[in-house]
């Protein structure tokens, strides 16, 4: 991935750059490709995509390659980047930013289960205010489930990931580290309203 | 002396023994947690990678709920809730549109005047102050911690003043020193576990484990020690099968900093629910029980 010459599209590279800028609020053409972000990120090896070629992505225009990027959905917001960079240019916000915008023009996430955990986390946190593990954990779970069987891998997958699933629960119950009671907010509404707030600012 | 206490839903869920330990060792040295009613999940990172908005409102209500209090400081012993609190009292501090937009919706109105501690905020000015010291009744002499950090107690996504040095920070090994333990030096302090990916992308968890394990094990390291909740149980749950696959030869026990405070100031493991850790954590206590 990291390997294919990136190409500068001058019909492109202003909206994008613009648009990522505005939305994240971080400077882009600051960066001088000093690299310091590279030689921080703990999943750079792994991607071999790092936070200076997206940056480079977006610089050249390279709308579809930079919304669709595995560094967008393997970063740890770890944070390393920006408080190395001299420009102070923070890759995580960027990150956060590509993410959006895919979710926004309907893009797959190249890795659902990120994709996933996070949905299921926040609805988790919309249904009683706080983060209740087993609620969650089914959330996240059932997305699972749904995936495996779309994708055709059977009931056997299925079953495995159950099985992996229910035994990590187990032990957490065992060891006092899941619990079965439900934590709520009391005044849920409240929690309601910002969240029928952050829908109204995302469709505008 | 009173604070204001965010546990947060770690604290009241998967590290219900982190929870207990801060109020017991905290009180200890004279601090009494008062938990702010009513409040909610602060987002943590799913939050700040899916909506801005959220990122910022989820723990704006808590911290109206603090400022209500008139205490003029509040503790938030995990991480990810402290930063992500911190990061929202001081956009909120400097966009107040964003802040009447969200007061809106609250019955409790940020001020933004309550001032955010960490753990180590005040251990180390109790350290400073001669009062850990002062309460501890068993050194620690011998046992020798790997003090790991993690991401977001010195990492920030904006521009923060932050307590400690972001590359090398000291204060875990400050409070450390004070009851007698020997900290070693070495290198992935502040490098990342990768708990946010444990459940959705468990590989890269992992390897980004294997490295910190490898290098704690290779510093003659005999246990970790750690101040957030997330880290803690990343590092423990899934230690064994870091060890498998990366051919680690030994287990470290992974404490949180209130467990070996605990043990110096002569409570038992029981009261401290160390029996709640995957990797045995008991055994390596024995010899100053």
């Amino acid at each position: 991935m990291s390997s294919r010459v990136l190409q500068f599209r001058p019909e492109t590279s202003l909206p994008l750059i613009q648009e990522v800028m505005e939305r994240s609020g971080q400077n882009l053409l600051a960066c001088y490709q000093c690299r310091r972000c590279a030689a921080g990120c703990p999943v750079g090896e792994e991607t071999g995509v790092t936070p200076d070629r997206l940056i480079r992505m977006i610089i050249f225009g390279e709308r579809e390659e930079a919304l669709n990027n595995i560094l967008v959905w393997k970063c740890v917001a770890c944070y390393t980047c920006g408080v190395r960079c001299p420009n102070n240019i923070q890759t995580a916000r960027i990150t956060e930013t590509l993410k959006q915008m895919a979710k926004r023009d309907h893009i797959e996430p190249l890795l659902p289960k990120v994709a996933a955990f996070h949905d299921a986390f926040l609805k988790s946190t919309s249904h009683f205010g706080r983060v209740n593990e087993i609620e969650f954990m089914g959330l996240y779970s059932m997305h699972e489930v749904r995936n495996e069987i779309k994708q055709g891998g059977g009931w056997k997958a299925v079953a495995d990931k159950i099985k992996t699933k229910a035994k990590l629960g187990i032990s957490m119950i065992k060891k006092k580290r899941m619990h079965i009671r439900l934590e709520k907010t009391r005044k849920l509404h409240e929690i309601k309203r910002l969240f029928n707030k952050a829908r109204d600012k995302a469709g505008n | 002396m009173q604070i204001a206490y965010y546990p947060g839903c770690s604290l009241h869920a998967s590290s219900e023994l982190y929870d207990r330990q801060c109020k017991i060792v905290l009180r200890h040295l004279g601090i009494e947690l008062k938990e702010i009613e009513d409040w909610n999940c602060c987002g943590a990172t799913s939050a700040s990678k899916t909506d801005d908005f959220l990122a910022v409102a989820l723990p704006a209500r808590n911290l109206g709920i603090a400022d209500s209090t008139g205490l003029p400081e509040m503790f938030i012993p995990c991480s990810s809730c402290y930063n992500r609190m911190m990061e929202s009292q001081k956009i909120l501090s400097e966009d107040s549109e964003l802040k009447d937009k969200i007061n809106m919706e609250l019955s409790k109105k940020v001020e933004g005047k309550v001032k955010i501690l960490s753990i180590l905020d005040i251990l180390v000015s109790k350290t400073h102050s001669g009062e850990i010291a002062e309460k501890t009744v068993k050194k620690l002499e011998g046992l020798k911690p790997a003090c790991y950090y993690g991401c977001l107690l010195t990492r920030f996504s904006r521009d923060m003043q932050v307590s400690d040095n972001i590359e090398n920070p000291q204060g875990m090994e400050t409070v450390c020193k004070a009851i007698g333990a020997e900290p070693v030096d070495w290198s992935y302090k502040t490098d990342c576990c990768g708990a946010s990916a444990a459940i959705n992308d468990t590989d890269t968890s992992l390897f980004l484990m294997s490295k910190i394990i490898r290098d704690a094990v290779a510093r003659g390291a005999t246990c970790f020690v750690t101040t957030c909740p997330m880290c803690q149980m990343n590092l423990d749950m899934y230690q064994n099968l870091v060890c498998e696959r990366y051919g680690v030869k030994k287990n470290l026990p992974v404490f949180f900093i209130t467990e070996l405070l605990g043990i110096a100031m002569g409570l038992s493991p029981q009261e401290l629910m160390i029996s709640s850790h995957f990797v045995n954590a008991i055994g390596i206590l024995k010899d100053w029980n």
